[in-house]
C-alpha cells in the first residue's frame, strides 16, 4: 500500500525540487510571466499626437456588461471629439475585454496590470490615471 | 375622398386616393426602407431605396414607392429577391461615398443610413470607395454642415423651402460635384429653425449645441412644452445624467408636427446656466445675503403679516407670471385673495391690454374663437392683422404655410411694417396701413363687402342683433377717403374684401400691434364685428374665427386662472356675488366684501400713488416688460417690501428685499395654455437646480407659515381644483393630458351653443399722435425671433446668434440722420434715451422706427409713454 504512495510522491518531489518544473512563483520578488492574452486593467492608449486616442464614441460604455465605464464626450478647440471625462470603476470591472473589442480606434486595451488592491472602498480610475498606465509603460526603462 | 384598397406584402390595406405607396405603407406599419421621403415634405424621389415590385391592372413592374400613387387592386411586394438586390446595390453606391465616421458622428444610433446598412447586413461594397474631402462648415453657432456625410436626399432643401419658407440652402453644382449649400457659399443666413437637422437622415446637419455631449442611445427622452412663445410646441428634451443635452422634436407629438424655431430647438442652455439662482437671498443693509428656505419663508411671512396688520391686505400687490404654469398662477391668485386678502393682482399681458380678456371671452361665447392653433393648417383664408407671425410665432407661421401649400389658402397681411412672410400663396395681399388707422381697415373692408353685395343681408339680420344699425353706421364710411387715410390703394382693399368674403375657413390672427395699441379696444371690437360680419357674408359656408396672439408661453393661462383683478378663475365675474360664492365654497373661505372695490387704476399706478406697500412678484420681470419704464421704476422705489420669485437675478429681482429661487419649465410639472386656448402638460425632465423649488411649493409653504395651509402635494391636485372652480377648464384631467391636449374653447362651445352676436358700433377716435418737430419719428416695438424674455438672454446659442438689439430705420430717415447700417445711434424720446445699433431697411414706412422689445437687457420701455412715443434718432458725434 505504501509503495504506490511513495511512487506517486517521487514524481511530486522530483517536480517540486526541480527548479525548471516548480510552479511556485516568488511573487512579489519575481513578476509572474503572464500570457500575452492576459486581461488585466483596461488602459487608455496614447496616439501619435501625445493625446488620448479615445474619441468618446461611448461604445465601450454601451457594451460593458458590468457598466463600469462612463464617458462624457466634448468638443475641443479644433472641433475634435475627445473624452472630457473617462471613468472606469475597477471594483465593478470583470475584465471581460468587451471594451477592447468594441473600440473602433483601439484606444482601450486590457494589459497586464492586475495589482488592484487598495485601502479605499472606491477605486475609480479617471482618464488621467488610465492614461498614466500607458505613459509609464512608454518610459525608457 | 375616395378610399383605395390595395395589398402590400400580403396585407390588405386601404388609403385615401392620391397617397403614395410609401405613405400608405407607413400608415399601416409596413416598413419600406427609404431616406429621402418624409411625410411632412413634398416627395423628391432621390434616394432610390424604396424600390418595390408593383402589380396593377394585371401588369407587373418595379416602381419607387414614394413616387407612385396607390390604385385600386394594386399588389405591392417590398422584399422580392430582385428588389433586395437592387436596394443593396443602391446602398453600396451610397456607402462608397459616405464618410464612415460613425464613432465620432453625433447622429450615430439614430441615423437612417446606419440603420439600413445594419438591417441589410452590408459588408464593404464591391466598389472602390471614393471619399469626399469637403471642409466642414461651421459658420454659425448652432448648425454644422458636413457635406462628406450628405447623401443628397434633398430633405433639408424641402424643409427649408416648404416649412420655414426661407430657401436658404439648395443643391449646388451638377453630377458628382453636387453638394448642399447656400448661394455662392456665403454664411448661412436663415432663421436657424433647425428643421434641416430634424429631417436629415444622416449626420450631415448637426446641432452644435449638443457638441458631442452624449450619444443618442444614452439619452432619456422626455416630451414637454417649449417655454418661449405662446404657440406651445412640444419639444423633446434629451437628458443624460440629470442634465439636458439637447432638444429635439417629434413629428407625432403635440400641435407643431415636429417643427420648432430657433428658440425652442437651440435655446435650452439657460437651464444649466451658472447664473441660475440656487438659494434664497435676503437683503440686509442693502446687500443680498444667501439664506436658508426656512429663514426666507419666515422673514417673508412675518413682513407680510406686519404689513397686513398696519395697512391691511389690499396694500399688497401681486404680479403673476406669463411664464409659470397654470397651477402656479392659480395658487398665486388663491394665495393673494384668500391668505393675503388682496385683490390687487395682475399680470403684464393684462396690464398692457386690460380689455383683451373680456373681448377674447366674447369670441368664445359667440363661437368665433379658433378651436385650436392646429386649425391654421386647414385654413382657406388667412388674415394676419397687426402681427409679425414670422418673428413672433414662427411655428404658427409654418402651420399657415402648410395651409397655403396644401390647401391653396389665400393670404392677407395687414401690418404697419412690411413684414416678411415667405410663402407660395397665389393671393398674397398686403395692406400696409398707417399707424392709428387699424379700425379703419376693418370698417373699410366691411363697407366694401356691403357695397359689392358680398353679404347675405337677410341671413345676417336673423343671425345677429343690431345689424341694421351697424350697417347704417358703416354707410358713413367712404372707401376712397379711408384708403387715403390708410395709405393703401382702393383696389387693394377691395381685392382683400373679396377674398375674405369667399367661402371657406378663415382664420384671423390679431397681433400685438392691435392688442397693445392705445386704441386697441376699439380695434378689437371692430375685429369682432368684422368676424361676425363675414360669417354672415358667407351665409354659413365655412367659418371665420379669431385668434389673439399672446406674448409668452402661458399668457393665456395666467388670465384663464384669474390672475387679473376683474375675474376669478375661468372668467367668473368677481363683482358678481353668486359667481363668487361658488369659488368661496371650494376654497372654504369667505372673501370679505371690501376686497372687491372697483379700481380704475392698475397695480403699478396704485403703487405709484403710494397706495401699495408691498409687491409679491412671481416669475416676472416687470421692470423690463412693463411698457412704461419710468412708472414702474418709481413705483418700486415707493414700496416698503418686495418679494421676487424667479429663476435668474433679473432687474426686478435686483430691487427686491427677498429673492426666492424657482425652477424652469424643465424641472417642474404642470400645464401651459397656448394662444389657441389649448392646455398642454409639462413633464418633469430633470431635478431642480440647487435649492430651487417650484413656485406652487413655495406658495404652499408661505401659506402654511401664515396660518392658512393649502393641502396640495402634487400639481395634479391643483389642476383638479382648477377644473372644479373654473367653468372654462371644467372636465380637464391631468392624466389624460399626457396623451391628448385639452382645447378649452372647443370644449366650452360643445357644452354651450354660441350666443347671438350683437354688433357694437365702435366709435373710432384717432389717438392723439403727438407730432413734434424735434421728435419726428414714432416708436414701434415688437417681437423678435431670437429673443424672448429672461430665458433667451441666458441661452448661449441665442445670444451668439443675435448678440445685439437693434433699431430699424427707414432709408430716408437714415439718410437724413446720416446713419448707415451697423452704426451706433442714440434713440431719444422725451423720457429717456438709449444707444443701439442701427439697421437700415425698407420694410418700415416713413416716420416710424422699430425696436424689438424682447431683448431684455435693452430697457426699451424707458423710452415709452402711454401713447405713441415720438422719438428722434441721431448719431452721437464722437
Amino acid at each position: 500500500m505504501i509503495l504506490p504512495l511513495l511512487k506517486g510522491l517521487t514524481l511530486t518531489l522530483s517536480r517540486f525540487l526541480n527548479p525548471k518544473t516548480c510552479a511556485t512563483e516568488l511573487y512579489p520578488e519575481e513578476r509572474p510571466k503572464l500570457s500575452s492574452r492576459f486581461r488585466g486593467l483596461p488602459e487608455l492608449q496614447i496616439g501619435k499626437d501625445g493625446r488620448e486616442k479615445c474619441v468618446a464614441c461611448g461604445l465601450c460604455a454601451k457594451v460593458c456588461p458590468s457598466q463600469c465605464i462612463s464617458v462624457e464626450g466634448a468638443e475641443d478647440e479644433t472641433n475634435r471629439r475627445y473624452p472630457k471625462t473617462y471613468e472606469l470603476d475597477a471594483f465593478r470591472c470583470i475584465f471581460c475585454g468587451f471594451c477592447e473589442e468594441a473600440c473602433p480606434v483601439r484606444a482601450i486595451i486590457l494589459r497586464d496590470t492586475f495589482e488592484l488592491a487598495t485601502y479605499e472602498n472606491k477605486e475609480v480610475f479617471d482618464k488621467e490615471r488610465l492614461l498614466d498606465l500607458t505613459r509609464k509603460r512608454n518610459l525608457p526603462r | 375622398m375616395n378610399i383605395i384598397n390595395l395589398v402590400i406584402d400580403d396585407k390588405p390595406i386601404s388609403a385615401p386616393e392620391g397617397t403614395n405607396v410609401f405613405q400608405a405603407a407607413l400608415d399601416n406599419n409596413i416598413y419600406i426602407p427609404g431616406l429621402c421621403y418624409h411625410p411632412k415634405l413634398s416627395q423628391f424621389g432621390g434616394c432610390r431605396l424604396c424600390y418595390v415590385e408593383v402589380t396593377e391592372r394585371k401588369r407587373g413592374g418595379h416602381r419607387f414607392a414614394c413616387a407612385h400613387p396607390v390604385s385600386e387592386g394594386m399588389i405591392v411586394k417590398v422584399n422580392t429577391p430582385r428588389v433586395l438586390r437592387y436596394r443593396k446595390s443602391v446602398m453600396e453606391y451610397l456607402l462608397a461615398h459616405h464618410e464612415l465616421s460613425c464613432p465620432t458622428c453625433d447622429k450615430s444610433g439614430e441615423c437612417g443610413l446606419q440603420n439600413i446598412t445594419y438591417e441589410m447586413n452590408l459588408a464593404p461594397g464591391r466598389f472602390r470607395t471614393v471619399r469626399m474631402h469637403h471642409p466642414v462648415i461651421r459658420d454659425n453657432p448652432v448648425l454644422e454642415l458636413n457635406r462628406n456625410r450628405c447623401i443628397l436626399c434633398g430633405r433639408c432643401v424641402s424643409a427649408c423651402k416648404e416649412i420655414e419658407g426661407v430657401s436658404a440652402i439648395d443643391f449646388q453644382n451638377r453630377g458628382f460635384k453636387t453638394v448642399i449649400g447656400t448661394a455662392f457659399d456665403r454664411p448661412l443666413e436663415c432663421s436657424f429653425c433647425g428643421g434641416c437637422v430634424a429631417v436629415c437622415p444622416t449626420g450631415a446637419w448637426q446641432d452644435r449645441t449638443l457638441g458631442f455631449k452624449g450619444r443618442s442611445w444614452e439619452f432619456t427622452s422626455t416630451p414637454t412644452i417649449c417655454p418661449y412663445c405662446s404657440v406651445g410646441c412640444t419639444i423633446v428634451a434629451n437628458t443624460k445624467t440629470g442634465s439636458v443635452r439637447r432638444i429635439v422634436s417629434d413629428d407625432r407629438l403635440g400641435i407643431n408636427e415636429g417643427n420648432l424655431c430657433v428658440k425652442g430647438r437651440f435655446g435650452h442652455e439657460f437651464i444649466h446656466s451658472p447664473e441660475r439662482l440656487k438659494t434664497p437671498f435676503i437683503r440686509k443693509n442693502g446687500e443680498f445675503y444667501p439664506a436658508t428656505w426656512n429663514e426666507a419663508i419666515d422673514y417673508v411671512s412675518k413682513r407680510f403679516q406686519q404689513i397686513i396688520g398696519e395697512h391691511g391686505g389690499p396694500s399688497i400687490g401681486g404680479i403673476g407670471s406669463e411664464r409659470c404654469t397654470n397651477e402656479d398662477n392659480y395658487l398665486f391668485q388663491k394665495f393673494c385673495r384668500s391668505v393675503l386678502g388682496t385683490n390687487v393682482i395682475d399680470n403684464i399681458s393684462n396690464m398692457k391690454s386690460p380689455y383683451l380678456n373680456r373681448l377674447m371671452y366674447q369670441t368664445v361665447v359667440h363661437g368665433m374663437a379658433t378651436p385650436s392653433l392646429k386649425e391654421l393648417e386647414r385654413a382657406d383664408i388667412l388674415f394676419f392683422f397687426g402681427t409679425d407671425v414670422t418673428e413672433a410665432h414662427p411655428v404658427a407661421a409654418s402651420m399657415a404655410r402648410k395651409a397655403i401649400r396644401l390647401n391653396n389658402a389665400n393670404l392677407i397681411i395687414a401690418n404697419i411694417r412690411n413684414v416678411q412672410y415667405n410663402s407660395t400663396a397665389k393671393n398674397d395681399v398686403r395692406l400696409p396701413y398707417t399707424l392709428g388707422s387699424q379700425s379703419a381697415v376693418m370698417n373699410t373692408l366691411m363697407k366694401v363687402m356691403l357695397d359689392e353685395g358680398l353679404v347675405d343681408v337677410k341671413k345676417a339680420e336673423t343671425a345677429t342683433d343690431h345689424f341694421h344699425e351697424f350697417c347704417s353706421a358703416l354707410n358713413t364710411v367712404s372707401v376712397a377717403e379711408a384708403s387715403q387715410h390708410m395709405g393703401v390703394p382702393e383696389e387693394t382693399i377691395r381685392n382683400a374684401a373679396r377674398i375674405l368674403a369667399r367661402p371657406g375657413r378663415c382664420h384671423i390672427i390679431c397681433g400685438k400691434d392691435i392688442e397693445e395699441d392705445p386704441s386697441g379696444e376699439v380695434t378689437i371690437q371692430s375685429v369682432l364685428n368684422f368676424c361676425a360680419f363675414i360669417n354672415a357674408a358667407r351665409g354659413g359656408e365655412g367659418k371665420a374665427s379669431i385668434l389673439f396672439s399672446r406674448a409668452h408661453n402661458n399668457s393665456q393661462g395666467v388670465n384663464d386662472v384669474g390672475v387679473v383683478p376683474e375675474f376669478l378663475p375661468g372668467y367668473l365675474d368677481i363683482y358678481n356675488a353668486s359667481q363668487r360664492e361658488k369659488v368661496e365654497k371650494i376654497w372654504g373661505k369667505k372673501l370679505p366684501e371690501s376686497l372687491f372695490r372697483k379700481e380704475t387704476m392698475n397695480i403699478i399706478d396704485l403703487a405709484l400713488n403710494g397706495k401699495l406697500k408691498a409687491f409679491y412678484v412671481m416669475g416676472e420681470n416687470p421692470i423690463v416688460t412693463y411698457p412704461y419704464g419710468k412708472d414702474i421704476r418709481e413705483a418700486c422705489k415707493k414700496l416698503d417690501f418686495m418679494v421676487v420669485q424667479d429663476t435668474f437675478l433679473t432687474e426686478t429681482a435686483q430691487l427686491a428685499d427677498v429673492v426666492l429661487p424657482t425652477v424652469t419649465f424643465a424641472e417642474k410639472e404642470g400645464t401651459f395654455t397656448n394662444m389657441g386656448m389649448t392646455v398642454q402638460r409639462l413633464n418633469k425632465v430633470i431635478q431642480p437646480a440647487g435649492e430651487a423649488r417650484p413656485d406652487w411649493e413655495i406658495l404652499c409653504e408661505l401659506a402654511k407659515r401664515m396660518g392658512r395651509p393649502f393641502s396640495y402635494l402634487f400639481a395634479k391636485e391643483i389642476l383638479q381644483e382648477i377644473g372644479s372652480v373654473s367653468p372654462v377648464y371644467a372636465g380637464i384631467q391631468y392624466d389624460r393630458l399626457k396623451r391628448k391636449e385639452f382645447h378649452w374653447a372647443s370644449s366650452f362651445s360643445h357644452k354651450k351653443a354660441p350666443t347671438k352676436y350683437t354688433f357694437e358700433i365702435a366709435r373710432h377716435e384717432r389717438p392723439a399722435v403727438a407730432t413734434r418737430k424735434d421728435f419726428p419719428y414714432l416708436l414701434l416695438t415688437g417681437a423678435s425671433l431670437n429673443h424672448h424674455g429672461t430665458f433667451s438672454r441666458h441661452a448661449k446659442a441665442l445670444t451668439e446668434i443675435a448678440p445685439e438689439c437693434f433699431v430699424e430705420i427707414s432709408k430716408n430717415a437714415a439718410h437724413e440722420a446720416g446713419v448707415q447700417s451697423g452704426d451706433m445711434v442714440t434713440v431719444e424720446s422725451m423720457q429717456n434715451k438709449i444707444k443701439l445699433k442701427a439697421r437700415v431697411t425698407d420694410t418700415i414706412p416713413e416716420g416710424i422706427v422699430f425696436i424689438p422689445e424682447d431683448c431684455e437687457w435693452i430697457p426699451v420701455n424707458l423710452l415709452r409713454n402711454k401713447v405713441y412715443t415720438p422719438v428722434k434718432i441721431y448719431k452721437e458725434s464722437a
